[in-house]
């Protein structure tokens, strides 16, 4: 179970805020945890699975896709903050990811 | 059964323009596209030439594709939908206003060009880029159009059965607007070795805007080209509905296979002439008032000679006072984009009352005696014309168009 920082958190909003700016061609500047990823930015599910293979390789994380699909299905995400949150929680948990729902 | 078909919107990215008045007034000033391949190292291949899209349409699409979706299509599948914006914009239509339910999209797509050229593939958008569905589904998800959309594979005439069918959805009162076209590439290595072994490609690489020409006694092969066509087909009533701008009628069209060879057309264009008859007969138009047929005139050895043949056959003594010029010898032969591009020049020609030539044509073959509009265009007032496209397994189609005079 990984500790998480402060600076982790600056990390990982940061990466995804430039990811999403690049990759929708909006202004970062504008995008905050109330934006919402389909109807703000037109942006696609497939923009989720790249980012978590981004955060496995930059913090090394042991955890199945198919486990961050069983807990995704439970707690959908829309907007960018909940995004962040949903990191964070694969971060800190990675393959026990699903014991939060015990 | 509905009304007349109409077509109201046209785009297309070629190697003479990704925009409708350049590609029309090189292609009427008989320029060539053809140059030395670009998009790889050809120096090992037999044929080194093609009529490949400038490479400026690379930065033209970014102002038409979002990035992202850019990503995770080909080339190819950019200029299709690139092609099919431009024919939409021409159109005018406004989709939010349609009832989406009764719009389909319909491409003819025999691959969708992610080749050894084709840059940037990562894992996550290499299913992306081989879908050959992907082409219409760009389209549907472009506008969130909500009727079928889809492809079809038949070759070289694969965009000629999308407009077909595409008029047949209509007339069945189905859809009321479908947009219909194809694109394609296939200037890649492996291709090229292919089609080379096959003896199909031209070899005279130099210089590179001589080697398409057709029905000549020279001719020693096709010359690939790519890019994409896409026209809106839509019901008569409903265009009138909307003060859609008309630029010709769909008068007909015919489908046929001719269960004979997977490569080579059947002896003496007989097939052909099937096709041509039957296309005849479904539009309802007279014999005498076909004007000019743009061929599919590959500037191969077979199909040349044939379809002269087949066009004798079907229309007799009329044959020699049809004009009959071949595209190919300037944009080469698109493939699966074939028939749409193709379709395109035959409408511009009806509206602009111009025939577009069949260049380097300065060694005529004395088997091959039509009217084959040589080396200049022709100014020339048409009522209605024929494209032809003949594909590889003896997937035919002809399509008729129709001046539009009004309702």
């Amino acid at each position: 179970m990984a500790k998480i920082t402060e600076n982790t958190r600056i990390e990982v909003r940061e990466i995804v805020l430039t990811f999403f700016a690049e990759e929708c061609e909006a202004d970062k500047s504008q995008i905050n945890d109330n934006t919402s990823i389909i109807k703000d930015l037109d942006g696609d599910s497939l923009m989720f699975l790249e980012l978590i293979e981004i955060f496995k390789k930059k913090y090394n994380l042991d955890i199945e896709l198919k486990t961050i699909g069983k807990y995704a299905v439970k707690h959908p995400v829309e907007t960018i903050g909940q995004l962040i949150e949903m990191q964070m929680l694969i971060i800190e948990h990675e393959n026990r990811l699903l014991e939060l729902e015990k | 059964m509905a009304g007349k078909v109409v077509i109201t919107g046209m785009g297309i990215v070629s190697s003479l323009g990704y925009d409708l008045e350049t590609f029309w007034k090189n292609l009427a000033g008989g320029k060539s596209g053809v140059k030395k391949i670009s998009l790889f190292d050809a120096s090992s291949c037999a044929t080194r030439i093609a009529a490949e899209v400038p490479q400026e349409f690379e930065e033209f699409s970014r102002t038409l594709v979002k990035k992202r979706a850019a990503g995770q299509m080909t080339r190819v599948s950019r200029m299709c939908l690139v092609a099919a914006k431009q024919a939409v914009t021409l159109s005018g239509l406004d989709f939010e206003k349609e009832d989406k339910t009764r719009c389909a999209v319909i491409m003819g797509v025999v691959n969708t060009g992610n080749s050894s050229v084709e840059k940037d593939t990562s894992p996550q958008n290499t299913v992306f880029k081989s879908m050959t569905n992907s082409m219409p589904a760009w389209i549907s998800l472009e506008y969130q159009l909500l009727g079928p959309n889809f492809a079809i594979n038949t070759a070289c005439a694969s965009s000629a059965y999308a407009i077909a069918i595409g008029m047949q959805m209509i007339k069945n009162n189905m859809m009321d607007i479908v947009i219909a076209g194809g694109a394609d590439s296939i200037i890649n290595p492996e291709e090229i070795n292919g089609f080379n072994a096959l003896y199909a490609l031209s070899v005279a690489n130099d210089p590179p805007e001589a080697a398409s020409r057709p029905f000549t006694s020279t001719r020693d092969g096709f010359v690939i080209g790519e890019g994409a066509g896409v026209l809106i087909l839509e019901s008569e009533e409903h265009a009138l509905k909307r003060n859609a701008p008309v630029h010709c009628e769909l008068a007909g069209y015919a489908l046929t296979s001719e269960g004979y060879n997977i490569m080579a057309p059947m002896k003496d264009g007989a097939g052909m002439a099937a096709t041509i008859e039957k296309a005849i007969e479904n539009s309802g138009v007279a014999k005498s008032e076909v004007g000019y047929i743009n061929a599919h005139g590959t500037s191969t050895e077979l199909n040349d000679r044939y379809e002269t043949m087949a066009i004798k056959r079907v229309f007799g003594e009329q044959a020699y006072h049809i004009p009959v010029s071949s595209s190919k010898s300037m944009i080469g032969h698109t493939i699966g984009a074939a028939g749409a591009i193709e379709g395109i020049i035959t409408i511009l020609s009806l509206k602009n009352n111009i025939l577009t030539p069949t260049i380097n044509y300065t060694d005529p073959d004395p088997d091959l005696d039509l009217d084959y509009v040589p080396n200049v265009s022709r100014n020339k007032e048409i009522e209605v014309a024929l494209s032809n496209s003949f594909g590889f397994g003896g997937h035919n189609a002809t399509l008729v168009f129709r001046k539009y005079h009004g309702n």
